[in-house]
């Protein structure tokens, strides 16, 4: 049927089937800026305004449409013009991945035009409906009031940083005294959840960096904001097929035949594949380097499944309608078998076996579901256990969460013109991919191209490779394009999540309070396969292990099968896990020794030039050893601390609230350290060469996520080649064109990636140099590469421009370029402190988390906004896996949890006040003195959060997420 | 794209209603389509022909008549919730608006749709039931009025015949000396199914309670009232005492389930808690002070 309506101002008619939504309708017209990450009406990333109120596209026909307004993000500016609420989002930080962008702006029109002058609560309730995984919302909110301001035609002050002191270009470092002054970066706009940046008394240095250390707006922004078609999906190709995915509706059960002749001849099918149509190849499904961690216990399609979501057939048909007509036509014969979905009974003799195939490479012991085990340790923790005048044992649990990248995994494969096979993906390992999909699908590495376009979030979700092998299958099949997405309940039934864990610590100390034996077991669930469970485990052990300064650790570990959807790599990568179990412990060590929990942490943690004793027994990729060279702990407490104003834990009347009889306040806190990079395995590269205008380009093979990396990098180039940003342009992540980078994951972009860009802007200095001297017949000596132009000592100077031109056409003719590549054997940890304030409603059990306090010792902030947005977002989703998030199963294994409106990630409307601070030191391994940022501050809030309900309550929650329900009942038992 | 369906757009409402005599069940009107279009992509409805009620002009309005208030069928939650006729006459109503999903959900979401999907959560029906809302369905045959707490059969079940629209909704102005107080208790904000919801409306004169409505969502197979705790209420004064014994008598009167949300025991004993805590509030707007 044929539809009038305004769109973007003007009169269109549009043809729309009866059953088509709003949100296909749109999108199948192009206009791209409108997203999906539901089709539920829960995400909020369809969301369009209709006659001026947002409404969202996926669950409203199009028809509906018919003699309304509607406006899109596309309607917003034309071409290059910027409208002044996405001029707000880029400058405040309030863009990651930019999958939710269009609608949050959209979100915010809708306010502005009817309120000039929004609070804070105003804002909120305005981006409510719009779901971001990313930013935590504090800097979208922080875009919202700088939008109103503009909008007022008010002169908005630019964000305010003063040049954080690093290492000069050539200078040397030199320890310092005292701490230095806060250097104030403060984003206007008024919002109460201000970031601030100080220094840390570590190391300072004697000059200035320009780019490196300035809030520099993203380099992928503009597109982000005005919506433009930037990610997997914003295209079609022609013949492209609609592939969709059977799965299992059994957490167990053998295949006896699949039937697929109905299907196949439904019109428009082009393709069906099951365990009959694809070569039984073994592989692990992580995206890691080479060779995969074992076990390798994985095959394209099966005539096995293992959980309720595993894969069973695949079609592709000419849309998606037909494609899932398709999947109903499939018959199935399943030899229904018995599940274990329990891990300690997983292991017990008699448990259905879950790997009973033959030919799986490396499971530890396939009886017992046991996929893997780690024994690691240093010194003698039995006798020290003996010995101690003290001991203590805690058992802990977390559960099951998913990553909620708002943008699901897509991609998109066809033939090029040469036949190679090209695959648009969503992916946070493009290099992992390609090497990993070649014997799979039966194609040489040489034709295989994997492209990563902007991506909508991944979080560790899309550090796998998850459907690049069904899509690619296909396309083999058909010999035409295909396209693949999984549905949001996909994203819960068969994409990855957190391990669960079990653990255990065991502790021995003085009377006084210093740690001499430290255990820690654990039981990991590794679902149905054991990809990433191994590497997981050992991170798990290295976090819970390396905190505290103990010479006799050990971590002793199971990571067990169980029939349930499979975790994988999700930010902090078994990190959270072992923080909530380790500083949980430590709380209540503190606690029963009467002892300030600070103080006891203090007193035992880590410092500045200490070693790291698990290091030499455990690590990812290996043991490394690892000594600290930066440390800024110590300032990161005072600063969160004041900044949630602890003090007031030592009143006990705090607790109370006279107007509110029940109500209880607590406060609780947690130190954090990670990790940076997996150390002597990560590896990433650049090439930098140099164009006529005295522009460079930055080829990448890091995956920017929406985290910035694209951004930091071409900063990290752009300082030592002595331009602004904007004459970088960076391209990454396509593996034709750019060099090879392990990806986005380990928090070690900025550190290994940054690290070859350093390298190879410092070779492409040189050859400037060079030519400098040979233009002004001089030697390279005290050249000095600062605002575009090389100066000699003795003053004289030329420009880049002039450079370029002079190697390019004119004499000794030389492209200006080079590679580099970068590894490391140090991965210096991050440090940081995380503080929460909470009330318990003692009669209902509801925690509501006040306000969140955490302030980070990352190195040098390259970029501090994109910095503190990082951990803003991981702040975010740690609060989700503190009190909200969890994947829950009914008694066959089947997961209740499948739309947002049942996983609870948090909105705008409901975050606490998040105050996130840098606390800048100067790693001397890391480029301009950086370490990582990325993942650190998903590690603190659960135990936070705990201890803070202890103090609230003197409940001691051992289990998360600390759901209300829970609550009652343990506080209902203690009375 | 959602499974395949013929949709009808009429321009008044006799002509809906005539596309629904037939009172076939696989002729669904749709009008907001946060239920509809969720459940047909999920397979749950499978309409053969889908009827678009959403531009009826008699289904919306929000306006005074004889006496009552009359809310059209059709009328959106953001215009309940901004309506100063509600705002005076059902706050209420106004306070179970504001805890309704969200502001982008509450554009498209009508009163009428929140009804007839028949869910023991739908946020609009704890307050309209504690307001002794009256629904008007409307079919080729004519009018029909019944009390809300009559609309409400099971889970997804409802007195609405096939070939019937909810046309309107109607409460009585409010006696001076009428309190009320609604809350949801949601696993997060707003944007929540509940696991529990209270609506609770008293009428009293010097502190003694005249009449008294409680009404609760999510602890039944469809949306409850409290009646023996109503009338346990009645001539009672406004104490604390009373209300706990209310509030325990409403824990009675309730038959959760236990879900993903939370446990039926947890949602029973929220019940009383709630329930107690909206008495006071509503006690206190009544004028009266213990
Ligand atoms: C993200 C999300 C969040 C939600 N949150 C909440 C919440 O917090 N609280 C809550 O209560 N609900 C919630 N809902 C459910 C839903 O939005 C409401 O029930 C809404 O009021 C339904 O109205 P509608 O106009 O969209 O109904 P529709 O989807 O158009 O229709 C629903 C049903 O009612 C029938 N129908 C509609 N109008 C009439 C009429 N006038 N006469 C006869 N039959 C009619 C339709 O045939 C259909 O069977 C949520 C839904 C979504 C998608
Ligand atoms: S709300 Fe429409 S896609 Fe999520
Ligand atoms: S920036 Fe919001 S979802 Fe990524």
């Amino acid at each position: 049927m044929l539809i009038r309506f305004e769109l973007n101002k003007k009169q269109t008619e549009l043809e729309v089937a009866a059953s088509e939504t709003l949100l296909d309708a749109l999108r199948k017209a192009g206009f791209w800026s409108v997203k999906h990450g539901c089709e539920t009406g829960e995400c909020g990333a369809c969301s369009v305004l209709m006659d001026g109120k947002l409404i969202p596209t996926c669950i409203m026909l199009a028809a509906q449409a018919d003699g309304h307004e509607i406006l899109t993000t596309e309607g917003l500016a034309e071409g290059q013009d910027i409208h002044p609420i996405q001029k707000a989002f880029i400058e405040s930080g309030a863009i990651q991945c930019g999958y939710c962008t269009p609608a949050m702006i959209l979100a915010t029109k809708a306010l502005l035009d009817k309120e000039k002058y929004p609070s804070l609560e105003q804002a909120r309730e305005a981006l409510g409906p719009t779901l971001c995984r990313c930013t935590g919302y504090v800097r979208p909110l922080e875009g919202v009031l700088r939008a109103a301001a503009y909008l007022r035609g008010e002169e908005v002050p630019p964000l305010n940083v003063k040049p954080i002191p690093v290492e000069a270009v050539f200078g040397p470092i030199s320890p310092a005294s005292g701490p230095t002054e806060e250097s104030g970066f403060e984003p206007s706009g008024g919002v109460a959840t201000t970031t601030r940046i100080t220094t840390a008394p570590t190391l300072t240095a004697q000059d200035t960096t320009v780019v490196v250390g300035a809030p520099e707006t993203k380099v992928d922004a503009v597109k982000l904001a005005k919506g433009r078609a930037a990610f997997t999906d914003d295209m079609t190709r022609p013949g492209m097929l609609y592939a969709a995915m059977l799965t299992s509706p059994y957490a167990h059960a053998r295949i006896r035949n699949i039937d697929t002749s109905k299907a196949r001849a439904l019109p428009g099918v082009r393709a069906v594949l099951t365990y009959k149509d694809v070569p039984r190849v073994i592989y692990a499904s992580g995206g890691q380097s080479y060779p995969n961690p074992k076990p390798w216990d994985q095959v394209s399609l099966d005539n096995k499944v293992r959980f309720v979501g595993d894969r069973v057939a695949v079609v592709a048909a000419d849309t998606l309608e037909i494609a899932k007509e398709a999947l109903k036509l499939i018959e199935v014969d399943y030899e229904v078998l018995p599940a274990v979905f329990d891990p300690e009974e997983s292991i017990k003799d008699g448990a259905p076996v879950i790997h009973d195939e033959p030919d799986a490479v490396g499971i530890y012991d396939a009886q017992h579901n046991i996929s893997a085990t780690i024994l690691a340790q240093t010194g003698d923790v039995d006798k020290a256990l003996a010995e101690a005048e003290i001991r203590f044992e805690r058992t802990y649990r977390t559960q099951q969460v998913q990553q909620s990248s708002i943008e699901p995994h897509i991609c998109i494969t066809y033939w090029d013109e040469d036949d190679r096979l090209v695959i648009r993906t969503s992916t946070q390992v493009p290099y992992h991919v390609r090497r990993m999909i070649a014997p799979l699908i039966g194609l040489p590495v040489s034709r295989i191209r994997v492209v990563k376009p902007r991506i909508g979030g991944g979080f560790g979700g899309k550090q796998e490779m998850l459907i690049e092998d069904l899509a690619a299958h296909l396309t083999i099949a058909t010999g035409r394009p295909v396209r693949l997405e999984y549905t949001r309940e996909q994203e819960f039934t068969s994409a990855r999540s957190r391990h669960p864990f079990k653990i255990t610590f065991r502790a021995g100390l003085t009377k006084d309070g210093k740690l001499q034996a430290l255990e820690m077991v654990a039981i990991e669930d590794t679902g149905a396969y054991g990809v990433h469970g191994v590497t997981v485990c050992s991170v798990a052990g290295l976090r819970g292990l390396s905190t505290y300064k103990c010479e006799n650790v050990r971590f002793d570990a199971k990571i067990v099968y169980t029939n349930k959807p499979v975790p994988g790599a999700f930010r902090g990568y078994g990190g959270p896990q072992a923080l909530f179990a380790l500083e949980s412990f430590m709380d209540e060590i503190a606690h029963e020794l009467k002892m300030d929990p600070i103080e006891f942490r203090m007193n035992n943690v880590v410092r500045l030039g200490d070693s790291i004793p698990i290091a030499t027994a455990l690590g990812e990729g290996g043991p490394v050893p690892q000594v600290i060279r930066s440390w800024g702990l110590a300032e990161c407490i005072e600063r969160a601390g004041n900044a949630i104003n602890w003090e007031r834990v030592k009143d006990p009347q705090w607790r109370f609230d006279p107007e509110r009889p029940n109500i209880r306040r607590g406060l609780g806190m947690a130190v954090l350290m990670h990790g940076t990079a997996i150390p002597g395995l990560d590896m990433g590269s650049a090439v930098i060469k140099m164009n006529d205008d005295g522009s460079f380009n930055l080829l990448v093979g890091a995956t920017d996520i929406g985290t910035g990396s694209d951004t930091i990098l071409g900063q990290i180039a752009a300082e030592t080649l002595g331009v602004p940003l904007s004459k970088v342009i960076v391209y990454s992540s396509d593996t034709d064109v750019t060099p090879f980078d392990v990806g986005a994951y380990a928090s070690s972009t900025t550190f290994i990636s940054g690290g070859a860009v350093k390298k190879c802007a410092e070779d492409v200095r040189n050859q400037i140099f060079e030519r400098a001297a040979l233009m002004l017949g001089t030697t390279t000596e005290g050249m000095i590469l600062r605002n575009e132009r090389v100066t000699t000592p003795d003053g004289r100077s030329v420009t880049l421009e002039e450079i370029a031109h002079h190697s390019l056409h004119t004499k000794d003719q030389q492209q200006i370029m080079a590679t580099a590549s970068h590894m490391s054997l140090q991965a210096p940890p991050p440090f940081g402190a995380q503080f929460a304030e909470i009330e318990v409603d003692i009669e209902t059990g509801q925690v509501t988390v006040k306000k969140l306090t955490i302030a980070v010792d990352c190195g040098t902030p390259i970029n501090p906004l994109t910095a503190v947005g990082q951990l803003e977002g991981a702040v975010a989703q740690a609060l989700g896996y503190a009190v909200s998030e969890e994947m829950a199963y009914d008694q066959s294994g089947s997961i209740q949890t499948r739309r947002f409106g049942d996983y609870h990630i948090f909105s705008a409307d409901e975050m606490p006040e998040i105050q996130a601070f840098l606390v800048p030191t100067y790693e001397p391994s890391g480029p301009y003195g950086a370490k990582a940022v990325g993942e650190i501050g998903i590690d603190g809030v659960a135990p936070a959060v705990a201890n803070a309900v202890y103090h609230a309550t003197g409940i001691r929650l051992r289990d998360i997420p600390i759901l209300p329900e829970k609550v009652w009942r343990a506080l209902h038992q203690s009375r | 794209m959602l499974p395949e369906f013929d949709l009808v757009m009429p321009r008044s409402l006799n002509e809906a209603l005539q596309v629904l005599a037939a009172g076939s069940p696989e002729v669904l009107p749709i009008a907001g389509g946060t239920n509809l279009t969720v459940d047909m992509r999920s397979g749950r409805y499978e309409p053969k022909v889908v009827v678009d009620i959403e531009k009826l002009p008699e289904l919306k309005g929000i306006r005074r008549e004889n006496g009552q208030i009359c809310v059209g069928g059709g009328v959106t939650i953001a215009e309940l919730l901004k309506d100063g006729l509600v705002a005076e006459t059902a706050p209420v109503l106004k306070s179970a608006c504001a805890l309704f999903a969200n502001p982008l959900i509450r554009n498209r979401a009508t009163v009428g749709g929140n009804l007839v999907d028949g869910s023991p959560a739908a946020d609009t029906a704890p307050s309209l039931l504690a307001l002794d809302a009256e629904i008007e369905l409307t079919s080729q045959d004519g009018k029909r009025r019944l009390p809300l707490d009559e609309f409400f059969i099971h889970v997804r079940k409802t007195a609405r015949q096939p070939n019937e629209l909810v046309t309107a909704l109607r409460w009585a102005l409010p006696k001076p000396g009428t309190g009320s107080a609604f809350y949801k208790l949601g696993l997060r904000k707003a944007d929540a199914i509940s696991v529990v919801s209270v609506a609770v409306v008293l009428e009293a004169e010097k502190g003694v309670c005249r009449k008294a409505r409680i009404a609760l969502g999510s602890v039944a197979p469809r949306p409850v009232r409290a009646k023996n705790a109503e009338e346990f209420l009645t001539g009672k004064l406004l104490k604390k005492e009373v209300f706990e014994e209310a509030a325990a008598l409403t824990a009675q009167a309730v038959s959760p389930i236990s879900d993903v949300r939370a446990s039926a025991e947890y949602r029973r004993r929220m019940s009383a808690v709630l329930t107690r805590r909206m008495l006071e509030q509503a006690a206190e707007q009544t004028g009266w002070k213990e």
